[in-house]
């Protein structure tokens, strides 16, 4: 416990005095605008636009998710043996329609 | 002393340069950075020193002034005429920063391009995500989007004279949502340039640069002959397909073989307008200067 806090002590040491040493001056006004190549924007660059691969992050969590499902699956697939087999036959035959659904709809193309 | 170590390894690394091309000194440029032992860095961030080649036209100070203080201090200015070699002042900028020289002030004032004024007890803003001028500009309001009809927050800039992967001198007017270029207006043509930066050989490096291509660009700019013509697999078939020219991929492979490419100049506005910004960047480089500044005069 106690070479914990001493390692921490050390951690928090070092990144004050790192800090302290590699302070960045403060942009000015020229150096906070956005690089136009000498040119420069009307408006503020925050703003609402059309984030295009959001469908395709959706789909990406999902099968992410499913990754982690086969980890338990894994273990017990040694034990079970054929039935495991099949349950998973079936979990993953359910997802591969709802992909095929998304195909359908077109979801996979960029747009 | 450990400090003083990495000031002397520092200054041997090769100087981070930004330049600002004028008129008459594109091919030099280019031809510089291909030989000699420095970065060109595609923006004043990564960079420590300002070249400045040639004479800037008065219409584009306030944009040099404004590069010049995005580099972030310490920095310098070197001046080229084309005429000897400016590498020798570059090590010495380089050397003189290096070692921990305080360079130049800002040459603009710290000031935003409006005051930073709102609602609110400190000015700080406007209703909901509308209005409010947080550091002296305005929020973005929304606008057709010629693409798929979502009513998006339409942002109007300009760009240029300087930017790296534009003609230099030319400014666009572009307003985009997202990626892609709603309206695109011209607002100032491009410097003129001599006949050697229209050569196939310096067109088809630039194209090859912007694709990601750097080494092959250099090897094409020292004189090497192209080995092969694949790079050209880089552009999609059909992009900037123009009349007569063909598209932007046989324009590519014409240089390579040394044949300047053919064609009218395009219509700029209607080039750019539904494409997405490195579309369109392509598309402005796969045309040789000459003819984008006739297609620009013809557009401002």
């Amino acid at each position: 416990m106690s070479h914990l806090v001493t390692v921490a002590a050390i951690a928090a040491f070092a990144f004050a005095v790192s800090a302290a040493l590699a302070r960045p001056l403060p942009a000015t006004a020229p150096q906070a605008a956005p690089f136009f190549g000498g040119g420069s924007a009307e408006t503020h660059a925050w703003q609402r636009y059309h984030f295009r691969a959001y469908t395709m992050t959706l789909v990406f969590i999902a099968f992410e998710m499913e990754m982690m499902f086969m980890y338990p699956w894994a273990v017990v697939f040694v034990a079970e043996g054929g039935k495991a087999m099949a349950e998973m036959g079936m979990f993953l035959g359910i997802l591969a329609i709802g992909l095929l659904y998304g195909w359908r709809e077109g979801v996979f193309r960029w747009q | 002393m450990a400090v003083r170590l990495f000031h002397r390894m520092a200054a041997r690394s090769a100087p981070a340069v930004f330049v600002c091309i004028g008129p008459r000194m594109q091919a030099l440029v280019e031809g510089l950075f291909a030989r000699a032992q420095s970065r060109r860095m595609e923006s004043p961030a990564g960079a420590a020193i300002l070249l400045v080649a040639g004479d800037i036209p008065r219409r584009a100070a306030v944009a040099l002034d404004r590069i010049h203080d995005q580099i972030p201090p310490p920095r310098e200015t070197v001046h080229w005429d084309g005429c000897d070699d400016p590498m020798t002042e570059l090590l010495a900028a380089w050397a003189r920063l290096m070692a921990g020289e305080s360079g130049e002030p800002d040459r603009l004032p710290d000031d935003p391009p409006n005051p930073w004024k709102g609602h609110g007890d400190h000015g700080q803003g406007g209703e909901g995500m509308m209005g409010g001028v947080p550091y002296g500009r305005p929020m973005a309001m929304t606008g057709e989007d010629p693409r798929d009809g979502l009513k998006l927050d339409a942002y109007t800039m300009r760009v240029g004279p300087f930017a790296p992967m534009l003609p230099p001198g030319l400014v666009l007017e572009l307003t985009l949502q997202g990626d892609l270029i709603a309206s695109a207006r011209v607002t100032e043509a491009p410097f003129p340039q001599p006949e050697d930066a229209n050569a196939p050989r310096a067109c088809a490096a630039r194209l090859l640069r912007l694709l990601g291509l750097g080494p092959q660009a250099d090897r094409l700019l020292r004189g090497t002959a192209p080995r092969s013509l694949n790079a050209v697999r880089a552009l999609p078939v059909g992009l900037g397909a123009a009349g007569t020219g063909g598209d932007a991929r046989t324009r590519l492979r014409g240089w390579l073989e040394g044949k300047p490419a053919e064609g009218p100049p395009p219509d700029i506005p209607r080039l750019l307008e539904g494409r997405e910004w490195h579309e369109a960047v392509v598309l402005l480089n796969s045309w040789p200067p000459d003819t984008i500044r006739q297609a620009a005069e013809a557009a401002r």
